[in-house]
């Protein structure tokens, strides 16, 4: 067994250790906030930072479109700006959303560009930017259930659904060829989304009294959001449910129109329709998807919500600069209000895209352009 | 050596030579800390490549936003040693969490209440699932997948798929660090004394059993082997606290790793030193063998089922805790991360071989990668191949060295701190098949 001169020796050697880690303690600085920069106590009123910052961009899954061109145009705009970037998408989900976005304020980054997946999970993460000096751009998406949120850079979510809405009851004069009542279903998008109840309430400003006055009907009786939303924007989960209503409530009547949140759903619900042998009516959308573009030049979805993602990044790109400037931020045109804070917004207009005004929104598009012009 | 001349040198046959005695210490103390090696050499390649990989900072931020599939790892490993799997732990976390979240908005229940509500309902689902597992006798498989279903489906009927914010309590614990008291040392008091704690536990808990060993007679290894093994962990015990100590005030060892902490060396206790620990290594190792020495199997089973369903719904307030509130994509692939976790650190996939300690290692080694990925701007699909590669390697060196009849790596990870309950299994593939 070991001896005991040996124990104690080792004994001995441990309360040294101690000893000496405690002495240490003495000569230790605490720093006043995380990620090692010299950060300002105060956003908005900071005096700016330099050239070859990093500027963090943390985006949700890519699930279309234009998730791919945010992708490929912060890097570039934010370089031609003069900064670096990071653009990190969170496929996994919000816990890895969360991640990315601590790792970014480690890593230093002087100001957070959020598209976040649920805007109201992010508190704890954007509070931790907040003490770090950083400011905080919610991108496309508000973020809610925080106040820990600068400015917010958005398409008017509220005039995309009203557009939505209109771009049906036009699609269903043109082509329902018969006179109201009208058949309509409508779908939504994640309810975890912010925006996708503002697109609906939008659109149902201007169907609600259609339908309470008789011109619009709705056979499956969803008409409320919680019915008609689609988890996670997911384009199967929207085509089970139209699988489904079809066969439940269209087996002799006619479908006459389709409110869709986005293009995405809106070409899986085509396919859904198609399969059940009957022909498309009337279909919205959003977001410009070239697909989708093909189709409407075709005559086969109506209509779609043109939000070019090259003008949000501007704008973020546009409030990053003020931010370096050290100058006060102007180029926002009004205020959101997330529950907890009211945040400076810069609101951009969409644009109501059908196949008559198509070739000539997209004249400069190189990729939806040709494809406007029927040559995609 | 005194010591070596009194007990019999069970571990190297007799003329071996000075030399290959210290290299098969050596290599066989590597394996065991195998894992522990590759965290910290992981630690230390992104801290020279990003430089801020060990700011006291991140490192919290690595412990608060990975504890939930750690807790979850604390549950799964002892399902995975009863040789059973949890599919269900994500959804069940997510009913909980909405559970709670609604219990405090709507119900105005006062919330530490909610949250022990919670943990009812968690042990509930969990002895549900338990039910059909131990007494009908449906492969936990099978259970677990339909409760993954069973229970996102009422994640979305109770929150109707909104997200419901949660009250500053539960914040707390998903966010909160331990608080400062006492004089102003530099470093955060509360959690130097924890380090401390933790190093004389060490010292404790390795000399005695040692001189347990001597006195009944069972091989030790030489005495440097101790000593080293003492610096080594007593080293990383006090890396660790200066890192947690020093960060920025108002933060320090957070109150999640605290929980963590507590449920690892409760579970680690149990597993080792209780009977009913035993019987769950040996209804995983040997089933029948179990029926016929008298453990009753059903009771165990049951108790991991039930037991995994109390951890989810810890891991769920956690995690709302965190997120400040409760969503309806929550817990989606939680239960493939403590899955991945469990096995990173050893636990067999047929069962009996497994320890909690050597589980959150593997956790940890998960989300030191994803940190570190994350802080060099690797593109999160990339980081997702590399974790799938990972696993697939960690694994197979793991089978490798069983086949080889060499202990699994991390199984006897803890030998200096608890006895593994599958240690005279293992020793004798050891002087077996010499490589």
């Amino acid at each position: 067994m070991m001896n005991v001169a040996r124990r104690k020796m080792l004994y001995a050697g441990f309360a040294g250790t101690v000893g000496v880690a405690l002495a240490l303690s003495g000569c230790s600085q605490r720093a006043g906030t995380d990620a090692g920069t010299a950060a300002s106590a105060s956003s908005g009123a900071s005096a700016g930072f330099k050239e070859g910052s990093l500027i963090g961009v943390a985006l949700p899954q890519k699930t279309s479109q234009n998730w791919e061109d945010a992708q490929r145009l912060f890097p570039e705009k934010l370089k031609a700006a003069g900064f670096t970037s990071q653009v990190q998408f969170a496929n996994s989900g919000v816990a890895e959303q969360q991640s990315q976005i601590s790792a970014l304020i480690t890593r230093g980054a002087k100001v957070l560009i959020v598209g976040p997946i649920d805007g109201s999970q992010l508190g704890t993460q954007l509070a931790q930017a907040k003490a770090a000096g950083i400011p905080v751009i919610s991108y496309d998406r508000m973020i809610t259930n925080t106040p820990d949120v600068d400015y917010l850079v958005t398409f008017q979510p509220d005039k995309v659904g009203q557009l939505q809405g209109q771009s049906l009851l036009q699609g269903l004069q043109e082509k329902a060829g018969h006179p109201a009542p009208y058949n309509v279903e409508l779908f939504a998008g994640s309810p975890d989304d912010n925006n996708a109840r503002i697109f609906f309430e939008g659109a149902m400003k201007v169907l609600q009294p259609k339908i309470d006055d008789g011109t619009l009907v709705v056979p499956s009786g969803q008409t409320t959001f919680q019915q008609v939303a689609t988890q996670g924007w997911d384009p199967k989960t929207a085509q089970n449910r139209m699988d489904s209503i079809l066969t439940a409530n269209y087996s002799g009547a006619t479908l006459d129109g389709v409110l869709s949140p986005n293009d995405t759903i809106a070409r899986s619900l085509i396919t859904s329709i198609g399969n059940a042998g009957k022909p498309i009516p009337p279909m919205t959308g959003q977001d410009s998807d070239p697909e989708s573009i093909k189709l409407i030049a075709d005559g086969v979805q109506y209509s779609t919500v043109d939000k070019p993602t090259v003008k949000q990044v501007d704008a973020s790109v546009d409030i990053v600069k003020e931010l370096a400037a050290g100058k006060k931020v102007d180029v926002t045109n009004g205020e959101s209000d997330n529950g907890k804070t009211k945040i400076p917004t810069d609101f951009l207009d969409p644009t109501l895209v059908t196949k008559d005004n198509a070739a000539q929104v997209y004249a400069d598009d190189p990729v939806r352009g040709p494809i406007a012009k029927g040559q995609g | 050596m005194s010591t070596t001349s009194k007990v019999a040198p069970a571990t190297t046959p007799a003329p071996a030579s000075r030399a290959r005695q210290v290299g098969e210490l050596l290599s066989r103390n590597l394996r065991q800390f195998g894992m522990v090696i590759a965290l910290i050499l992981l630690l230390l390649f992104f801290q020279i490549k990003t430089g801020v990989a060990l700011n006291p900072g991140n490192i919290i931020n690595i412990i608060q936003g990975n504890a939930y599939v750690l807790i979850l790892a604390v549950g799964m490993v002892l399902v995975i040693i009863a040789g059973h799997i949890d599919l269900s732990v994500g959804s069940v976390a997510a009913f909980v969490g909405v559970v709670v979240a609604l219990l405090i908005q709507d119900w105005n229940v006062p919330v530490y209440l909610a949250m022990l509500l919670g943990l009812v309902v968690g042990a509930i689902v969990g002895a549900w699932q338990g039910f059909w597992v131990a007494v009908v006798g449906i492969p936990a498989f099978i259970v677990t997948l339909a409760g993954m279903l069973l229970f996102r489906g009422l994640n979305q009927v109770f929150g109707k798929s909104t997200t419901i914010p949660v009250p500053q309590e539960i914040i707390y614990f998903g966010t909160a660090s331990l608080p400062e008291v006492g004089p102003n040392t530099g470093f955060n008091n509360l959690t130097v004394l924890l380090g401390l704690l933790g190093l004389v536990a060490l010292v404790v808990l390795e000399l005695r059993k040692r001189r347990n060993a001597l006195r009944l007679g069972a091989p030790v290894g030489p005495t440097y082997a101790l000593v080293t093994r003492l610096v080594l962990l007593g080293a990383a015990i006090l890396v660790a606290t200066y890192l947690f100590a020093s960060a920025p005030i108002g933060r320090s060892f957070p109150i999640a790793g605290i929980i963590l902490l507590v449920l690892v060396v409760l579970y680690a206790f149990i597993a080792a030193r209780t009977p009913l620990g035993r019987h769950i290594y040996a209804v995983g190792g040997n089933r029948a063998a179990a029926v016929l020495t008298g453990v009753n199997v059903r009771r165990v089973n049951f108790f991991v089922m039930t037991n995994m369903g109390v951890l989810a719904a810890v891991a769920a307030i956690v995690f709302i805790g965190r997120s400040t509130s409760s969503g309806p994509a929550d817990g989606t692939g939680w239960e493939l991360d403590a899955i991945a976790a469990v096995f990173i650190g050893g636990a067999a996939v047929s069962g009996g071989i497994g320890t909690v300690v050597a589980s959150v290692i593997g956790g940890l080694v998960i989300a030191v990668l994803n940190n570190g990925l994350q802080l060099i701007g690797v593109q999160a699909d990339i980081t997702q191949v590399i974790k799938g590669l990972v696993l697939l390697l960690a694994v197979a060196l793991d089978v490798y060295n069983k086949r080889q009849g060499k202990p699994s790596i991390i199984a006897l990870l803890q030998r200096g701190f608890q006895r593994s309950s599958t240690t005279p299994e293992h020793e004798q593939p050891r002087s077996a098949t010499k490589v």
